[in-house]
């Protein structure tokens, strides 16, 4: 498919809305990421970097 | 999975053959050969010892010599013609083994080392990379950039830039040899045995560092994903089969990963490799900027700024490259100031970081396959993404990274004193090596890198996502995590 193709697909797609299952998975990625992000943060200031 | 859907591991010629060999699989058995020839000077044979190494000069006569005494005798123009008919020969068979035509290959080859190499050279110049002042006496100038001998990796970018943007007929002519991605992974493959001799006297400090990639995995895969997805899919109205590329990409890694995850969602071949274009580009442009940012505000903070290249900077070559750049730029500024730091730790953060996040490719493009082919397209009960998946989109060059790490490691701190004090410098032999394969790839990234393919039509809306994920949310958030993690953790100062 040549680029002038892929630029009117780009530029005429028809939206397509989120639908509850990608709702789903980013609201759990995030929500996971948060969640881990702070654990790990906590588990870093608590276990300082051994030299 | 069909074999179509894998047809992206497999290099495909134009007439439809399909090399017997993955570029991943190439990568490590280059690596580690270079690694094991490397090795044979712990039992006092030097074999690669002829590999060029460049020194930063003020008379070009000097600027040129073999790695190792023993091959003194050849001279710098002997050590550059030995280094350019090896890597002739070796890429050559690989260039065989993935099914390209071999004359072709043997003349963009000749063309892309030679090109990138007095890059390198020009960018060794005292003038450009001297870096303090008595550097600046000892080659008898008065001003210099102060770019370090690794600024010859942005001479070879930007000579990359040139030809792909000035003369794109000669950038097509010499396509067969542009090959950052397998160039990088030989160089990561033979990092991971450098940084296990630069780690072996500090492993407390190595482990946490590498138990501190985790929070790199967490941040690129589920936060940055799920928000970059967002983003392209509710504010700019792309379709799924463009966002979640452009997510990966953007996210994770922007060619590995942005052909995995289309792959298994079986988006059509040509969506990746546009995604990975725009990749490239923007990596590029970080490469040029954010190691001087970098070095302008993180050189009290060196690992924070290795953490960072390895977070924001999203293809491997530009990531590990970038952080390449940065430790030289700050190890530079440091010094300056009186404190030497140990090289080799900026470096392999930032290399410890990508490779850690690369691991988890394959296990995140079989979690995307699963939704998609589940819920979102579903497929024949045939089509649908399998758990053997997660195996074929592994990023195989990691395990030769593994390999040279653990054996570095054994080698450093399990052999009796009188083998492990050779190994830092065979391993020294190796990196040379790994110098030669970066810049191979920073020229490799420049000639790909076309500008004008960001004007078409079609382009500017995809790089918008990028231009809005990446500078309004990756680089901060890339920033605030490695702060979090890494700030006060400082590299070992040089004995």
């Amino acid at each position: 498919m040549s680029q002038s193709n892929i630029g009117d697909e780009l530029r005429h797609a028809t939206v397509e809305p989120l639908l509850p299952i990608e709702k789903k998975l980013i609201g759990w990625s995030l929500t996971i990421g948060v969640v881990l992000l702070v654990g790990l943060a906590l588990l870093n200031h608590f276990v300082p970097v051994s030299f | 999975m069909s074999d179509a859907a894998l047809d992206h591991i497999r290099p495909q010629r134009a007439d439809g053959v399909i090399a017997p060999i993955t570029e991943d699989w190439l990568a490590v058995v280059l690596g580690l050969a270079i690694f094991v020839l490397a090795l044979a000077a712990l039992v006092d044979t030097d074999l690669i010892g002829w590999v060029v190494t460049t020194s930063v000069w003020s008379n070009l006569g000097q600027a040129l010599k073999a790695t190792s005494k023993s091959y003194a005798s050849l001279g710098g123009v002997g050590a550059l013609i030995a280094t350019y008919v090896a890597l002739l020969v070796v890429l050559g068979a690989a260039a065989i083994a993935l099914k390209s035509d071999i004359r072709r290959f043997a003349l963009a080859f000749t063309a892309v080392f030679w090109i990138a190499y007095a890059s390198w050279v020009i960018g060794n110049f005292a003038h450009f990379a001297a870096v303090t002042p008595a550097d600046q006496h000892k080659f008898g100038i008065n001003w210099s950039l102060r770019l370090t001998n690794e600024g010859g990796y942005i001479f070879a970018l930007i000579a990359g830039l040139i030809i792909a943007n000035v003369f794109p007929r000669f950038a097509a002519a010499i396509r067969d040899a542009v090959r950052p991605e397998l160039y990088i992974k030989v160089a990561i493959v033979i990092l991971g045995g450098v940084f296990a001799v630069t780690t072996a006297g500090r492993l407390g400090l190595a482990s946490s560092l590498i138990l501190r990639g985790v929070a790199a995995i967490v941040e690129a895969y589920l936060i940055y994903w799920a928000v970059v997805y967002f983003v392209a899919r509710k504010w700019f109205g792309f379709n799924r089969e463009w966002a979640a590329p452009l997510a990966t990409g953007i996210s994770i890694c922007g060619v590995s990963a942005s052909i995995a995850v289309g792959g298994a969602i079986r988006a059509r071949p040509v969506v990746p490799v546009l995604v990975s274009s725009l990749v490239v580009i923007f990596a590029v442009v970080e490469v040029l900027i954010l190691p001087f940012v970098a070095q302008a505000f993180l050189a009290h903070e060196p690992l924070v700024a290795g953490a960072w290249m390895g977070l924001a900077v999203k293809t491997d070559g530009a990531a590990v490259a970038a952080g390449g750049i940065t430790e030289s730029l700050i190890l530079a500024k440091n010094a300056a100031v009186g404190v030497h730091y140990q090289p080799g730790w900026i470096l392999g953060t930032a290399a410890t970081i990508k490779v850690f996040i690369d691991i988890f490719i394959g296990i995140w493009a079989f979690v995307l396959g699963y939704i998609w082919t589940n819920h979102i397209n579903v497929t024949r009960a045939e089509d649908k993404a399998k758990a053997s998946e997660i195996w074929q989109r592994f990023p195989k060059f990691i395990i030769g990274f593994v390999v040279t790490f653990a054996v570095g490691l054994y080698l450093a701190l399990g052999t009796p004193a009188d083998i492990a004090k050779h190994v830092p410098a065979a391993i020294g032999e190796a990196n040379t090596f790994r110098v030669i394969f970066f810049i191979l790839t920073f020229f490799s990234i420049g000639v790909l890198s076309n500008f004008k393919a960001l004007w078409q039509e079609g382009f500017g809306k995809l790089a918008a996502v990028y231009l809005v994920s990446l500078f309004g949310f990756v680089i901060w958030v890339g920033l605030l995590i490695s702060w979090l993690f890494f700030s006060g953790i400082k590299p070992p100062l040089a004995s």
